[in-house]
């Protein structure tokens, strides 16, 4: 059969006009008003170069919460991993009830990050108050997310606690694909427990591990609900001698400067810069991970 | 079944647009489109009173629902060119955003009735006062009482400051965890608070009501330092009597249940708590004293209009003329009084108007409009997202700092709006 060029572009048609209608030409379009002063409503947008990218970086706020965004992600990449991987652990072993955490630790991540945002403010600010309160235990007597040392920590409480489980998930998923025999023929050998994760489980889960540190990245980079929610940026403190918020994380930051400040084309050259140290970042993770995978 | 139904809906669909034209060839339509939606029945219900009693005009209220954005449905009302008749703003943003739909009132009747009407740059009554907000600072009477505090006397930084220390050293006895119910934090949302309203005294207090000097200078970057850090000290007094969880992470309702529960002694908020109070059965007498932050004595609350409805220029001229009757309407009618004060609950922004709300602060708030000596407000004015971006940090900072690093901070955060 002779196959027709126009025939495959029809096809392909459908997917490929959404794809650009939706991420190319926004995409193309963003890039043009990051080096324009558009205010999100005047008509009037005039080309002002570079100047807008120029001026984020001596901006006290915008630095910190670079900063603050590349640790909470450093942060949450080691716990939630950490974390996901002990369950995993846990729910595979020989546990009665283990159908039944295993939806547990999951249901977390059923709770939009709105909601979860209130509960845990409520949490940290009362019932922790409270507790401090009643036991004599002065760390807990105030509430740690209004604390800027604080603060990053117990976001990144929160957000385990939320996405633990679905991590927990990938690894399970991962783990039960693995033969039983490699592991029983290990255990006859005699390796004990660890020696059997650390030198069978892990090195075959290589790509499970490219997928849930690809996930835990991007995910932390990208915050937004959870920090709008729980600390709305707050509390204040000093940062190159100015007062700026703490808990500011980078996606945050543009929406404040986009609606706010009703400063767009900032907004926008920021959202650019973010792009580009995200894209960055995650291809480097998964080019290691890949070669990690490649050597197991 | 489902067929007869669908046919039922073309029927009353094909009756609707039928029934249309023909009243519109007699009639004058005209709409508001306005955001309170805690009013929205009482001004739906004041617009079919209007339409009976006036044959001629037909309008048509619609009400955005809670929480939305107002700014955004009024811009896809002006694409789907359905822009209404009068539509709402607040504050200069708004005005300068839209003023090629904003007509010129300023001889209409209502004009001589308030003082609160949003005036153009030139000078041109444009915005009609929907209702009058104003805050001070706010106390229980009863616990003042007790503490044999007279808040008549309290009307300078001195007396002021000693009232607050004397109560303070009597929190036991009389049951409260602090003195002052004030928050200031950005998580709990509670920033405009003091950044906005609190802050507001420095740019309006000890001033005659139009006098906007201090401001208009701060806007230049001229700090006055001698009032700035009187003001920082004032400030400086509330928060260190302040519980400190209210303060450093506390929301709305926990600062209005601190104050109506009989824990605090004073509260920073405006007129709008009293639904609040009600529902949470506050029934002790209270009332405001000023922000004194100065030995000047003062009395003056701080109240203004925060919105006003404008009439759509680009309507017909027979649309503004019935939209600018409607308002005159609302504003000198028996109806329209009973409408904004008894059914509505608002403090209302005309002279002539005689009936009384009933919430404490809200009253308090007619009193204090009939004693005059009141003070404007400014904050509306500063740059989009300056008060909370800002100033924010820069007030919560001092719950844990000095007054002197407050100082300066708003001293560098107005300077450098200044030379943009």
């Amino acid at each position: 059969m002779k196959r027709r060029g126009w025939i495959d572009a029809l096809f392909i048609f459908p997917c490929a006009f959404a794809f650009i209608m939706v991420i190319i030409v926004p995409f193309g379009l963003g890039i043009y008003y990051a080096m324009t002063d558009w205010n999100g409503v005047n008509p009037i947008v005039n080309w002002v170069g570079l100047s807008n990218f120029q001026g984020m970086f001596s901006e006290p706020q915008f630095i910190y919460s670079f900063l603050i965004t590349l640790m909470y992600t450093a942060i949450n990449v080691v716990f939630v991993n950490i974390v996901g991987f002990g369950l995993a652990l846990l729910v595979t072993g020989k546990l009665r009830l283990r159908n039944i955490y295993r939806a547990g630790f999951f249901v977390p991540n059923l709770i939009g990050g709105i909601v979860l945002g209130y509960i845990w403010q409520f949490i940290f600010n009362n019932v922790q108050v409270d507790m401090g309160n009643a036991l004599g235990i002065a760390f807990l007597q105030k509430s740690l997310i209004s604390r800027p040392d604080t603060v990053i920590w117990a976001m990144s409480v929160v957000n385990t606690w939320q996405y633990a489980g679905y991590i927990m998930m990938i690894y399970v998923a991962s783990i039960q694909s693995i033969p039983g025999s490699v592991m029983e023929a290990a255990s006859v050998d005699g390796a004990n427990f660890f020696q059997r994760v650390r030198r069978i489980l892990i090195p075959m889960m290589a790509s499970a591990f490219t997928i849930t540190l690809f996930l835990t990245l991007t995910n932390s980079f990208k915050q937004f609900d959870l920090n709008f929610t729980l600390t709305n940026g707050g509390p204040a403190m000093r940062f190159m001698a100015k007062p700026i918020r703490s808990s500011q994380l980078l996606a945050m930051d543009i929406y404040r400067t986009a609606n706010q400040q009703n400063l767009m084309a900032q907004a926008q050259a920021k959202a650019v810069i973010f792009f580009i140290v995200l894209v960055i970042f995650s291809l480097t993770q998964v080019y290691l991970n890949k070669r990690k995978e490649l050597e197991a | 079944m489902r067929k007869l139904l669908s046919l039922a809906l073309v029927a009353v669909l094909a009756l609707s647009v039928l029934a249309l034209p023909a009243s519109a060839n007699e009639k004058v339509n005209f709409s508001v489109f306005q955001l309170k939606v805690e009013i929205d029945p009482m001004i739906q219900a004041f617009g079919k009173l209007y339409n009976e009693k006036h044959p001629d005009v037909n309008v048509t209220v619609e009400t955005l629902g809670g929480g939305a954005d107002y700014g955004g449905a009024l811009k896809a009302k002006l694409t789907a060119d359905q822009m209404p008749t009068i539509f709402m703003i607040e504050g200069q943003g708004g005005y300068d955003l839209w003023k090629d739909f904003i007509a010129d009132m300023s001889d209409a009747d209502w004009v001589k009735d308030t003082d609160l009407a949003f005036y153009d740059p030139d000078g041109k009554a444009v915005g009609f006062p929907i209702a009058m907000e104003g805050f001070g600072l706010g106390y229980n009477a009863e616990i003042l009482e007790k503490a044999g505090v007279d808040p008549a006397t309290l009307t300078t930084f001195s007396a002021t400051k000693a009232a607050i220390e004397k109560i303070a050293g009597m929190k036991e006895e009389l049951g409260l965890d602090a003195v002052v119910s004030v928050g200031t934090s950005v998580a709990g949302g509670l920033w405009w608070v003091t950044s906005q309203h609190v802050f507001n005294a420095f740019y309006a207090g000890y001033q005659d009501y139009n006098d906007s000097s201090v401001y208009d200078a701060l806007r230049r970057g001229e700090v006055d330092q001698e009032r700035m850090t009187a003001f920082a000290n004032y400030l400086k007094l509330l928060y260190d009597n302040a519980d400190p969880n209210v303060l450093e992470n506390g929301n709305y309702d926990a600062q209005v249940a601190a104050f109506a529960s009989g824990k605090a002694a004073f509260i920073t908020q405006g007129n709008w708590i009293d639904p609040n109070l009600a529902q949470l059965e506050a029934t002790f007498p209270m009332g405001y004293i000023s922000h004194n932050f100065l030995e000047e004595e003062s009395t003056g609350l701080y109240m203004a209009a925060p919105s006003w409805f404008v009439v759509n220029k680009q309507a017909s001229p027979e649309q503004q003329k019935a939209a600018i009757d409607f308002l005159n309407y609302m504003a000198l009618s028996e109806d329209g009084a009973n409408y904004m004060v008894a059914e509505a609950g608002m403090v209302p922004a005309f002279k002539s108007v005689k009936l009384q709300p009933e919430g404490p602060f809200s009253k308090a708030l007619v009193e204090a409009s009939a004693r005059g000596g009141n003070f404007n407000w400014y904050f509306g004015q500063n740059p989009d997202g300056f008060n909370q971006g800002t100033l924010g940090p820069i007030f919560e900072l001092l719950a844990t700092g000095t007054v002197e690093d407050f100082v300066a901070d708003v001293t560098a955060a107005f300077q450098e709006i200044a030379n943009k």
